[in-house]
């Protein structure tokens, strides 16, 4: 878009934005080029789309203005005043377009590429700090997880008293006497406020501060694949039940921590939770992507498949641009189906819900991206249609080809008069010509010499192999005015060459018909620029050798 | 140098920086400011970033499925917001942004909060202001001085915009100030200060020619936000005012209700990107040409008859909507604009201001001034503006007459606190508080010139007045500006004409002003402007920035004002 931008002077640079804009802003096709912002026709070149303007859509400006005069009232026409006399005046309404132009809010210059601003990253130092921290609790948690597991190994006896003698040897135990206050709160202990441990770092703690760890939730951590629901800790309730039971009233066992250790639990808790699950929106939304980028990656292989069947040419396969239809328009519904469904999901009864408010939004973006593919989506002729147009160009071509070698004959004819007209002065003006570009021609028909009519033979050679041509010749014009051509003539003429440069083409042109049968069309390309090449080539030596 | 851009760029490298899947964009009042003016909203959600939150909003849910960008300034309040968020994390991963410089003390503040190891990116990006076209840039600051000297709050805020504006545009420049301003020069210092202390950072690939960074004072011209605007986003401004891009139009008689607040913003609505700088005749007729084509438009999708037709409609709709909302939107705006023009006299009001601010003859402009005060039809600020402005102009002729044309205003009944404002615009813009010759009375050459224009008759009477930053363009383009009166901070000087130029006025800037830069942008290849304020203002904002300035605020100032009444 940069380039485009930057074309142009003056007046037309507003032209030029103008479309520009209106080609981004076009979401369903894009447009580019010269485009007349008035009837977005392409023009090709500054001086086309200028010189187009000022034929077709200048007089429609004078008439804007005219019916200028009904539209607003007279206040408003005294800013304009003088102005817009001088606008009616034919004479010099270009140099005043020019300036009312250059006013127009878009400046080219603006946009021209502009690196990124500076930056600076603190991640680094970011992360120093935190790994620092988080190795602490890493090693912490670790340490409470093999513990955590011995004391929910299937040896553990479940015998109250030995179970505590065992508890104490996989945690040492704080002594009592060296803690007289709570760790966690500061009460000191004595008759009601009674010591307790901590089953996973052994520290002591006082009743209020005991944290109750159900059994399951233990099983869960320790093993992730464990089912559990339900809540992980509990508080002591401070009603009827037994203080050191380790039962609770629903038959759940539960363990005794303190706060340090439960939040280091529950922290890893979150962690591997969150790298386990998907919730659904998440499978649906990468399954919706995928169909996406899946649609992304065929598109650009089956436009121009589209455009070259429709008209009639021969290069891709019918039956497989629409295989690649289907596909593409299965990947666009399940797209749409995805989103729909990830609208639907359930959300929480909130009206205000942003998880709602995210599904929408996911919606939107789906149908979005369907509003600018699906629709620009071409439709292949039928079968029966394509066949009709594929007999239709290769009549055409024929026809061409019929009018070419007379556009050829034509210029030898002419060619030869030349030389003999020329052989007074010294000949050298044909070696000043270079290689032609083959595949795409545009011989103006007084253009014709040697060298069209070797890009000829060779042109007809490659449509014997079936061959692709982009034929826009623009030789039309000067053909059939001369008429003594045989084309006999030129096709023994061709078959007696026995130049090993064209043998070798015919080889290659051979190797183009098979890959081509063999739906290799990278190689088939690859294939023709080297024809084209060896063409050209050929075609250059004759010339030298002619001159 | 296009701030739009600059700003862009950095939002779209956020994004991209965050990866593939759903996205939220966590932001704080300023920053979705920000955002807003460069971003429309369906832009960005083509980018998979489906919620935009306010950090600062309460009892977000918490969706762990989403990647969170979070754009901030790094202010203290936000970083306890942000450290309070990652304790508790609400998003999956965190990338975090700041918008200027933050200090490495909340960097590690930050990082202890993050226990569970949800940040994976902690950066700065210098979006840390509010770019409004691609040569103009706002704070949104108004009120930055009291009693005539900076409002610290105000002053660290300014600094921290115009430094990310050096950084985003990577320029470091030399500093030019107006001499008659201790607001500029202290403005002036502390971003050298912040340029030397962060050298790292401005270190950038020299340029032959270093870009400048003129430093000026509302003060020095406080004529140009007093005028009536006839070009389209100016005039938009002055009688709708234009907020982030936002216009209310709540108040308009018989306004539809999807019409009550739209958007112009010219990176979204062409119609308005190749209009704002036209004048209002020209937009008429433009308007007439849009609603046409519309009109051809909705006819032929009028005809919905065959599939092809059908077809056609389908694939065309997103435009035609969009089309119609663009059309409904204009037609609205300028009917509005003419209506208020009709209705307020105000092409015979403008056409004094011009006049006043133009052209010199006394006793014939009192008359016409007097003639407008007497009319029903003129709206109190509009005669305010007059007065304000012909004191401005004739404050020390000796027949000057404010003193009468404040009664004519009591008369009107203008209340006691805008009868001041009279006074406070003569201690905030007058001859004392001036350091160059806004009205051009001395040189003889401006004077002949004046004549000269005068024998030759103007262009357009509404739009003749230039803006006294016009002139100091010019002259800095050409290297004429005189360094007695800015002088360049520190010991290096420019010995080629500057190319790179970023403009600050501190006050604020104006519309009128934002026009004359575009055209030196676009008349002078090879010079490139961007134009800067603390805030953009109207009329109506800047007599709220001359009231905070004169008073050091509350009623003190104004019992102080009435006094000297």
């Amino acid at each position: 878009m940069n380039g485009f931008f930057k074309q142009g002077s003056g007046n037309l640079k507003r032209l030029e934005a103008g479309g520009g804009e209106q080609a981004v802003t076009m979401s369903a096709d894009i447009i580019e080029g010269f485009l007349c912002p008035i009837c977005m026709k392409d023009l090709g070149t500054v001086s086309q789309l200028q010189g187009h303007f000022e034929e077709e859509h200048s007089s429609e400006d004078k008439a804007v203005f005219q019916s200028l005069k009904g539209f607003f009232d007279k206040a408003k026409k005294r800013i304009l005043g003088d102005k817009l006399e001088t606008e009616l005046t034919p004479g010099g309404e270009p140099a005043k377009r020019e300036e009312l132009g250059g006013l127009s809010g878009y400046d080219p210059s603006w946009w021209e590429e502009q690196e990124l601003g500076a930056i600076r990253s603190h991640t680094d130092t970011f992360k120093s700090v935190r790994d620092a921290r988080v190795d602490h609790f890493v090693v912490e948690t670790n340490k409470l997880l093999i513990r955590l597991d011995k004391l929910l190994s299937p040896e553990a006896p479940a015998d109250p008293k030995k179970r505590k003698a065992f508890e104490r040897a996989v945690v040492q135990w704080i002594p009592d006497n060296e803690v007289s206050a709570c760790l966690s709160c500061g009460r000191s202990f004595g008759l009601l406020t009674r010591r307790h441990h901590c089953r996973l770092c052994g520290r002591i703690m006082c009743d209020r501060c005991s944290e109750f760890m159900a059994s399951s939730y233990a099983h869960k951590l320790v093993n992730p694949g464990h089912n559990f629901s339900g809540e992980g800790f509990l508080k002591r309730s401070s009603s009827n039940t037994s203080i050191n039971s380790l039962v609770s009233q629903d038959g759940e066992s539960h363990m005794r921590v303190c706060k340090t250790c439960r939040k280091l639990l529950e922290r890893r808790d979150v962690m591997t939770e969150q790298r386990n699950t998907k919730p659904a929106i998440v499978q649906i939304y990468d399954k919706m992507k995928m169909c996406i980028s899946d649609a992304e990656q065929i598109l650009p292989d089956y436009l121009p498949m589209v455009d070259s069947l429709s008209q009639g040419e021969t290069v891709h396969n019918f039956r497989q641009a629409l295989i690649m239809r289907t596909k593409l328009v299965k990947l666009y519904e399940a797209v749409d189906q995805l989103s729909k469904k990830i609208m639907l999901l359930p959300v929480p009864s909130d009206t205000n819900s942003r998880q709602l408010h995210l599904q929408k939004s996911i919606r939107i973006y789906a149908s979005n991206f369907m509003q600018e593919n699906l629709m620009g989506l071409q439709a292949l002729p039928t079968e029966e249609e394509y066949n009709k147009l594929r007999e239709a160009r290769a009549a055409e071509i024929q026809r061409k080809i019929a009018a070419e070698r007379q556009a050829a004959m034509d210029a030898q004819e002419r060619e030869r008069r030349e030389r003999l007209a020329r052989d007074s002065q010294s000949g050298n003006a044909l070696s000043a010509e270079e290689g032609p570009q083959f595949g795409h021609r545009r011989v103006g028909s007084s253009g014709g010499s040697e060298q069209s009519k070797r890009k000829l033979i060779a042109n007809k050679i490659l449509n014997s192999a079936g061959s692709k041509s982009h034929t826009r010749s623009d030789s039309e014009g000067g053909v059939g005015t001369d008429k003594g051509w045989k084309p006999v003539e030129e096709s023994t003429r061709a078959q007696k060459v026995s130049d090993p440069m064209l043998q070798q083409m015919e080889i290659i042109k051979g190797y183009i018909k098979q890959a081509r049968q063999a739906q290799r069309m990278d190689e088939v390309v690859m294939l023709e620029q080297n024809l084209k090449e060896l063409t050209a080539e050929y075609t250059r030596q004759k010339q030298q050798e002619s001159s | 140098m296009n701030v739009i851009l600059a700003v862009k760029q950095y939002i779209s490298k956020m994004i991209e920086g965050c990866g593939g899947g759903m996205k939220v964009l966590l932001m704080d009042k300023e920053t979705t400011s920000i955002v807003s003016m460069v971003y429309a909203q369906s832009e960005i959600l083509q980018k998979e970033v489906y919620l935009f939150e306010r950090i600062d909003t309460a009892g977000r849910e918490t969706m762990k499925h989403l990647n969170c960008i979070a754009f901030l300034r790094p202010t203290k309040e936000n970083v306890d917001l942000l450290a309070q968020e990652l304790r508790m994390p609400k998003y999956g991963l965190y990338f975090i942004y700041f918008s200027n410089v933050i200090s490495k003390q909340d960097i590690k503040v930050l990082a202890e909060a993050d226990d569970q190891e949800v940040v994976r990116e902690v950066q700065e990006f210098y979006g840390d202001y509010i770019a409004v076209n691609p040569h103009l840039f706002s704070l949104n600051l108004v009120g930055c001085c009291q009693n005539f000297s900076w409002f610290p709050p105000v002053l660290s805020r300014t600094i921290q915009g115009l430094t990310s504006v050096l950084l985003s545009l990577k320029k470091c420049p030399m500093i030019r100030y107006q001499n008659s301003s201790e607001m500029a020069r202290r403005l002036a210092d502390s971003v050298r200060q912040v340029i030397s202390k962060e050298a790292a950072l401005f270190e950038f690939r020299k340029t032959d020619v270093p870009p400048v960074l003129l430093i000026l004072d509302r003060r020095d011209d406080a004529v140009t936000p007093l005028l009536n605007q006839w070009t389209y986003q100016a005039m938009v401004h002055e009688l709708l005012s234009i907020n982030n891009n936002r216009i209310n139009l709540s108040t308009v008689p018989g306004i539809s209700k999807d019409l009550q607040e739209v958007v112009l913003s010219a990176e979204h609505d062409e119609f308005y990107a190749n209009n704002m700088y036209m004048n209002f005749g020209e937009i008429g007729s433009n308007i007439k040409e849009l609603m046409e084509e519309f009109q051809k438009k909705s006819k032929s999708h009028a005809k919905v008859e065959s599939i092809a037709d059908m077809k056609a409609f389908v694939e065309n709709y997103p435009q035609f909507k969009k089309m119609s909302g663009t059309v409904s939107k204009h037609v609205t705006i300028v009917g509005e604009l003419s209506r208020l023009v009709g209705a307020h006299l105000l092409l015979e009001v403008s056409e004094t201001e011009q006049e006043i601010a133009c052209h010199g003859d006394h006793s014939p402009l009192l008359q016409r001034i007097r003639a407008l005060l007497a009319s029903d039809k003129v709206r109190h600020i509009d005669m305010l503006r007059l007065v304000m402005l012909y004191a401005l102009r004739y404050e020390s002729h000796s027949n000057n007459d404010v003193s009468g044309l404040v009664d004519a205003l009591r008369q009107k009944g203008l209340s006691a606190e805008h009868r001041a404002m009279v006074q406070s615009i003569l201690d905030y813009g007058g001859k004392k508080a001036r350091g160059s010759d806004l009205f051009g009375n001395q040189d003889a050459v401006a004077i002949t010139k004046r004549l000269l224009k005068g024998l030759k008759g103007v262009e357009n009477v509404y739009t003749q007045h230039k803006p006294l930053l016009f002139t100091i363009l010019d002259q800095l383009i050409k290297g004429k500006l005189k360094e007695a009166s800015y002088p360049y901070l520190g010991t290096g000087q420019l010995k080629d004409r500057p190319q790179d130029i970023i403009v600050f006025i501190i006050g604020g800037c104006t519309y009128e002003e934002a026009l004359a830069v575009h055209n030196f942008n676009r008349m002078m290849p090879g010079v490139r402007i961007v134009l800067g304020g603390t805030t953009l203002h109207n009329s109506k904002s800047f007599l709220q920035e001359v009231s905070t300035a004169v008073g050091s605020g509350g009623s003190a100032g104004q019992n102080m004002r009435m006094g000297r009444q």
